[in-house]
């Protein structure tokens, strides 16, 4: 993720997005322009994604400190 | 002695009748004996008085005559001048038993439950865990104590208001309404408790009035009340929001129990943690499945595939161009053979002729051309324009030559 500010599009809508690129490059039937940019878009996605997911563990792990030290 | 026997017997005889309670200490009631004898006994004080009456008064039907009975007798005193003893003399006795105060009781139940002050609808849920609670107990009592032990061992920052009265007797209704009063005004308070150990259904009394049913229905606050031991009901119990089998169950009622909640807490929290992280992984999954799609783990399939087809493309652009040309100049091969093969100029040269009329038509038959018509013959050599002269040809006309 090249941006430091949060991107606008949720993870739902970048999952979702993504596996419809991946559908229509699977599906075929395009141009070579059409499919390269299909492709990029889809990269960018999974970034996208894995930048919420990233976060998302970063939460997670800040949450709850005591907990896991209670747990160990 | 005699005078003064029944001077004393005289004044004694001037007091009026009285109404006096008490319990029946001893009975002594003989087989055909018109007289009963009792000894009275104060429930409070340590003093006993004897009382005599006609056996018509004892055995009156519906009274239950036993020792130990607590009664209400109406009589006059008397001074038996014969044996110089003093007695109350009997005209009326009336049971204060169990049986009459339970009936008394469950009128004033009827009576309340018909106005619906039982009513389920009517209880108020208890809060979670108060801040503050209020307690109406004797002071110094066991109810008092279990009451807040087991209330703060359970959760520690509970606070207690308490007020403490009288619990039995005369007055313990009106206390207990007081303190009742005093902490429903009082807004911190978020339950009140009303406690207290178990006693006689005489002791627990007060517990059934109904001026005090009447204060619980009107708090604002919600009431829990403790009451005597489990098998005690009074009819506080039946209109308090929560009834509790004992002081210590009252606390249970009144406050969680902090171990308890905190396993809950921590119960639910490691739930929320363990849901979120699977997702989470489940999520991460998900996504590692897309980007190790083909379309999107290696995109220079996208250019391998394409180049392929145009290498393919332009094999067979180039194959099919050769073809074209190879077919093309085996037909002009062909052609030329046909040409040749079919071309009259080698019959021509093995020595046949043909023969064309002016218009160019071809001559198959003598009987074509008339006599004298101009014709025009070709041989390899070339042209010859010749006339029809059938005079100069001595042999008739045959077909052999066709």
């Amino acid at each position: 993720m090249t941006e430091s500010a949060e991107p606008t599009t949720t993870y739902e809508q970048a999952r979702e997005e993504l596996a419809d690129v991946v559908r229509r490059l699977e599906a075929g039937g395009l141009t070579l322009e059409e499919s390269l940019a299909l492709w990029e878009r889809g990269e960018e996605l999974a970034k996208l994604c894995q930048h919420w997911l990233d976060r998302a563990r970063e939460r997670l792990a800040a949450a709850a400190p005591g907990d896991d030290a209670g747990r160990e | 002695m005699r005078t003064v026997a029944r001077k004393i017997a005289d004044w004694i005889g001037r007091l009026g009748e009285v109404w006096v309670e008490g319990q029946v200490a001893q009975l002594s009631r003989r087989g055909g004996a018109a007289t009963v004898f009792l000894t009275l006994r104060d429930p409070a004080a340590d003093l006993s008085v004897p009382v005599t009456c006609h056996r018509d008064v004892a055995e009156r039907p519906g009274l239950e005559l036993t020792e130990g009975a607590r009664v209400i007798v109406r009589a006059r005193p008397d001074y038996y001048v014969a044996r110089g003893s003093f007695s109350l003399r009997a005209t009326e006795i009336r049971a204060v038993g169990l049986g009459e105060l339970l009936a008394r009781i469950e009128r004033i139940r009827q009576l309340l439950a018909a106005e619906g002050l039982f009513d389920a609808v009517r209880k108020r849920p208890l809060p979670f865990a108060p801040a503050v609670v209020g307690v109406i107990t004797g002071r110094d009592s066991a109810a008092e104590r279990d009451v807040l032990v087991t209330a703060r061992r359970r959760w520690p920052a509970v606070k207690f208001e308490m007020f403490n009265c009288a619990v039995q007797g005369p007055q313990a209704a009106a206390n207990v309404i007081d303190g009742l009063r005093r902490l429903d005004a009082d807004p911190d308070v978020e339950v009140i408790v009303i406690a207290r150990g178990g006693g006689s259904v005489e002791d627990l009394l007060p517990f059934s009035d109904e001026g005090l049913v009447r204060a619980i229905a009107a708090t604002r606050t919600p009431v829990v009340t403790a009451v005597g031991h489990e098998t005690d009901t009074t009819l506080v119990d039946h209109v308090a929001d929560v009834r509790a089998a004992t002081p210590t169950d009252a606390a249970h009622r009144i406050v969680p129990e902090i171990g308890e909640q905190r396993r809950l807490v921590d119960g639910l929290r490691s739930r929320a943690r363990h849901l979120l992280t699977g997702r989470l992984e489940q999520q991460e999954r998900w996504l590692d499945s897309m980007r190790t799609r083909p379309v999107l783990a290696s995109p220079d399939r996208l250019l391998h595939g394409r180049e392929e087809d145009v290498l393919a493309l332009r094999t067979r652009a180039r194959r099919t161009l050769v073809h074209r040309v190879e077919g093309a100049e085996r037909d002009v091969e062909h052609a030329r053979a046909r040409v040749a093969a079919l071309s009259p100029a080698a019959t021509l040269e093995r020595g046949y002729a043909v023969v064309q009329r002016a218009d160019g038509s071809l001559v198959r038959d003598p009987a074509e051309v008339a006599d004298g018509e101009l014709l025009r013959v070709r041989v390899a050599g070339g042209r010859l324009p010749v006339r029809v002269d059938r005079a100069a040809d001595p042999t008739p006309p045959t077909q052999e030559d066709a």
